[in-house]
């Protein structure tokens, strides 16, 4: 294999500046917890980054099931935060798998998508304030469009991925069709039980991660099925859509809010290091919280007919608009969907290596 | 010949009625814990001969040596046995107690029940102590049959010959000098300095080894002590501890000889030289040794990096060239062998160069191939880490397989199986190949034979033990500095130089050498003249032939001769002995031994 050492350092762009300092010893392989046979990482990722291995890093599944413990970043005797280096896989495999290059573009400068972010806020805002019509209508529109939209993007990612990781290293079009492995998917894609996996388990943050987690797939819920309209509707407080907008707005508001002290005070190896990308994500999956629940709030407490309630609203639906149009597209936001993913198509790997794998043969 | 013995007036106790004195040493339990020491005591105390025996918690500890300080002033012990540790742990120590007391040293045994008995025989408590009990026997035996002896005391030169100018040879001229001595230079080149003069940036200073060297030399040039002939060839060195004479031709042709008590090797070595092909080398000028590559970089313009008029983008280094050789794997030098060890100083020196270079040429790549990283001085791992930061790619082999270079008109692609990237073999492009190359030990072969210098299988200078006396050759007088004896660094070769310095400044502290007397002697009377056992003796001078009151008869010069016994081993008439240690000696000690 030619070596291209220029690799290593395309992936630095994106993060984990240390990762040329590791010199292979692997105590980081030895202490992941979830290290096994047939998922062998970081050492062997970092390994085919020094020496430029294209193929294998862009078919490779581990940097998802990371759940970024530290314990290898901890545990490194030559400090190259090999942890790190697993979220620098990430956002590097998602600028290769997004078809339109804008992950690539954001990832690499820095604040630009935080400042677009700010500016399109402000303009979608001023949009919907100067909206003369039927707003309450507008928005039911709006929200109807979003799942068209991220489908369209998110089946970008996907058919990119399984290219990759699939169809170039095995050969071909392959699936798994055991019933097992796909019922295990879905568990891992909405408990995330790997957490558990890491040893001395964080529960702080699995607890922050899963009612995030939890709290956005409602809100997600919620606004694209248009459960929702503030300006027409007068909820009581305990409704079900109500308990649903508490639930949601306040897991998503606690969840939100462990994240950002954490990033803030930096107090484990997994928030040492923040990507301007990642203190986006956070805020603005705050700010929708935050809007959604000040939204139901001010509709419970005084009617539909509230002058407040019509700004927050509007602010609501601009955040939100932003976080579907810029954010969810090009950041790790799609590690919801990558995650249960990786854990299918390991599954994939390993039937299409014992010959069980279900192939779809094209022409010959 | 021109030493003289001298009879030192030690008092003469062996005409006296003997009176031996036995001391069982407890070692703090080393001993005591497995054998019965009142037992050993009680029956050497009954043994012929014997006056007191006794036994004590630590023989060697003040009030143990007073204990046989009293016994020999108020018992009149004038022969003693210690049974304790081993005698190159303590036997000085009692010798000195008999000395101090006005008996002589040289009548005193010491027994070793610690590592011969205690230490071996743990569960077997009553072997241990009748084994004990038989060699203390055997040690009063054989004291009853000790003479008294004097050290031999040989004349001095106060001179130091120092063999080499390079950096160990002027550190250790001055430090000779430091110390009040006469120091002379003799250097084969016709320059101080050595491979100093080579060398780029010396690690981890970063000062220009060309500025060390000048540094040395003023200094060397300033002390009106140190003599410095350069360009000679040395070709005749003879003599003895305290008495060497070292012969050498001049540029001019003019003969010149220099006499000196002690001789500090410095000799150096030569930068290994890859055979014709050994991964291309000699063959594609664009394959060159670190040595080499250090000059091209000294001489190359800021910007950009060049040979022969092509820039360098990419270079590859390949570690371990000429060292660390396998049987097998490596062909064999010139003279049969393979250099198997390791040349130590060529990691950190490989990566001294690298970060230099990727600080005055940072685009270059730069491709590390070793079989091992032996970064092992102080702070030396810092210039491992900071190629590594500075992305310098590390790729790791077996050492069965050997990176492969093929040449084009492209450049050079290097082959690696990397052990690091779970045995796959990478290829690497590079304009430039460096092998790093270690050392081999200077010739000095003419020196070596006619001093018969002990080397080492890898043909370095061998010291007597590495750790207890690092600088010293078993040849008494002759001091090892710097890499002539191993491969070193600059700051390990002062060090040792300094080291050697000192060694010869204690052995000619006094103007007479005192040395041991365990030598050969020859009973004249017995002496057939055989001639049998001059063949015999290993060391030139210290046993031939000669006449005595018109009978030809075998002599010893006792300042070279080192008490081997090999003369004694093949008189037919036991004639020879080795002072101290008589044949007589030996019989009664094996029959005390043997006795039921």
């Amino acid at each position: 294999m030619k070596v291209n050492p220029e690799l290593i350092d395309e992936i630095k762009k994106y993060g984990a500046f240390d990762i040329s300092a590791c010199f292979n010893c692997g105590n980081c392989t030895a202490v992941c917890p979830l290290s096994k046979e047939d998922a062998s990482f970081p050492r062997k990722l970092i390994r085919a980054g020094h020496v430029g291995m294209e193929e294998k890093i862009n078919s490779a599944i581990e940097p998802w099931h990371c759940y970024y413990c530290g314990e290898c970043s901890s545990t490194c005797p030559r400090e190259a935060q090999p942890g790190e280096y697993m979220m620098t896989l990430r956002r590097y495999l998602i600028a290769k798998y997004d078809i339109t290059g804008l992950s690539k573009i954001f990832y690499k400068n820095g604040w630009l998508q935080t400042w677009l972010a700010l500016g399109m806020l402000a303009a979608f805002y001023w949009l919907y304030a100067s909206y003369t019509g039927d707003f309450g209508a507008l928005a039911g529109k709006i929200e109807l469009a979003f799942p068209v939209y991220v489908t369209i993007a998110l089946g970008g990612y996907i058919v990119n991925m399984y290219r990759h990781v699939i169809v170039k290293p095995l050969g071909g079009i392959k699936a798994s069709l055991k019933p097992a492995h796909i019922y295990e998917t879905l568990v891992h894609g909405f408990t995330q039980k790997n957490f558990n996996g890491c040893e001395e388990t964080d529960w702080t943050r699995w607890i922050a991660h899963l009612l995030v987690m939890s709290g956005y797939v409602l809100t997600l819920l919620i606004s694209n099925l248009h459960l929702l309209s503030p300006l027409d509707d007068h909820y009581g407080a305990f409704g079900p859509v109500s308990l649903l907008v508490w639930y949601a707005g306040l897991a998503i508001l606690v969840g939100g809010g462990i994240m950002s002290l954490r990033r803030m005070f930096k107090s484990a190896e997994s928030s040492k290091f923040s990507h301007p990308s990642d203190w986006l994500f956070v805020v603005t999956m705050f700010l929708i919280g935050a809007s959604l629940l000040f939204t139901h709030y001010l509709n419970v407490a005084y009617g539909p007919g509230d002058p407040l309630l019509a700004k927050v609203y509007r602010f609501n639906i601009a955040i939100e608009t932003v976080w579907i149009l810029l954010i969810v597209p090009f950041t790790k936001w799609i590690h919801i969907f990558f995650r249960p993913l990786a854990v299918y198509f390991q599954h994939v790997k390993k039937e299409a290596e014992a010959g069980t794998a279900f192939t779809l043969s094209l022409g010959k | 010949m021109d030493e003289k013995t001298r009879d030192e007036a030690a008092k003469d106790n062996f005409r006296q009625e003997p009176k031996v004195g036995v001391y069982v040493c407890h070692c703090g339990g080393n001993i005591s814990d497995i054998i019965d020491v009142k037992a050993v005591a009680a029956a050497l105390a009954r043994y012929p001969g014997v006056a007191v025996a006794r036994e004590y918690a630590f023989m060697c500890s003040s009030n143990g040596q007073d204990l046989i300080a009293e016994d020999i002033k108020n018992l009149g012990v004038n022969r003693t046995v210690v049974a304790a540790c081993s005698p190159s742990l303590h036997e000085l120590t009692f010798r000195n107690v008999l000395q101090r007391a006005g008996v002589n040293p040289y009548l005193h045994e010491h027994i070793n029940i610690r590592e011969q008995a205690s230490w071996v025989h743990k569960f077997d408590k009553a072997g241990a102590t009748a084994k004990a009990i038989k060699l203390a026997q055997a040690g009063v035996e054989k004291v009853l049959r000790k003479d008294a002896l004097n050290a031999i005391r040989v004349a001095a030169e106060q001179r130091v010959a120092v063999i080499g100018g390079g950096a160990a040879g002027m550190r250790a001229a001055l430090s000779a000098a430091g110390k009040g001595l006469e120091a002379v230079i003799i250097e084969k080149g016709p320059a101080l300095g050595g491979k100093l003069l080579e060398l780029g940036r010396l690690y981890p200073s970063g000062e220009e080894g060309a500025a060390v060297a000048g540094k040395l030399e003023a200094l060397v040039r300033a002390d009106s002590r140190i003599t410095v002939h350069t360009a000679v060839d040395i070709d005749f060195v003879s003599g003895f501890v305290g008495n060497f004479k070292i012969n050498f031709k001049k540029a001019d042709g003019r003969s010149e000889q220099v006499k000196a008590g002690a001789i500090v090797m410095a000799t150096g070595y030569e930068h290994y030289k890859p055979a014709k092909g050994e991964f291309g080398y000699g063959e594609d000028a664009n394959v060159v040794t670190l040595p080499e590559f250090i000059a091209l970089m000294k001489n190359s313009p800021a910007g950009r990096l060049a040979l022969a008029g092509k820039e360098i983008k990419s270079l590859a280094l390949i570690h371990c060239v000429g060292s660390r050789q396998v049987e097998g794997v490596h062909k064999p030098q010139a003279d049969g062998k393979i250099n198997d060890y390791c040349s130590r100083v060529c990691c950190t020196a490989a990566l001294h160069t690298v970060n230099q270079l990727k600080d005055k040429y940072p685009g270059v790549r730069v491709y590390d191939i070793y079989r091992d990283i032996r970064t092992y001085g102080m702070q030396h791992e810092e210039y491992y880490d900071k190629a590594s930061k500075d992305g310098v790619l590390f790729m790791r082999h077996n050492e069965a397989d050997q990176p492969v270079v093929a040449s084009d008109r492209t450049g050079h692609t290097v082959k690696v199986k990397d052990v690091l990237t779970w045995g796959e073999e990478l290829e690497v492009k590079a304009d430039l190949v460096v092998l790093v190359t270690g050392m081999m030990p200077a010739d000095i072969s003419l020196i070596k034979s006619q001093l018969k210098l002990p080397s080492s299988a890898d043909r370095f200078l061998q010291e007597v033990h590495l750790k207890l006396r690092p600088v010293e050759l078993a040849n008494s007088g002759i001091f090892v500095a710097g890499t002539a004896q191993y491969p070193m660094d600059v700051t390990e070769a002062m060090a040792a130089a300094g080291t050697a310095a000192a060694k010869a400044a204690i052995l000619l502290a006094e103007p007479d050498i005192p040395l041991e007397p365990f030598v050969a002697v020859v009973d004249e009377h017995k002496c057939t003249g055989c001639g049998l056992c001059p063949p015999e003796c290993s060391y030139d001078g210290a046993l031939m032939m000669g006449e005595h009151n018109g009978k030809k008869v075998a002599v010893v010069n006792p300042a070279l001769c080192k008490g081997c016994g090999a003369c004694v081993a093949v008189c037919p008439v036991r004639a020879i002995n080795v002072a101290g240690w008589t044949l007589d000696q030996f019989d009664a000690m094996v029959d005390a031994i043997a006795k039921e």
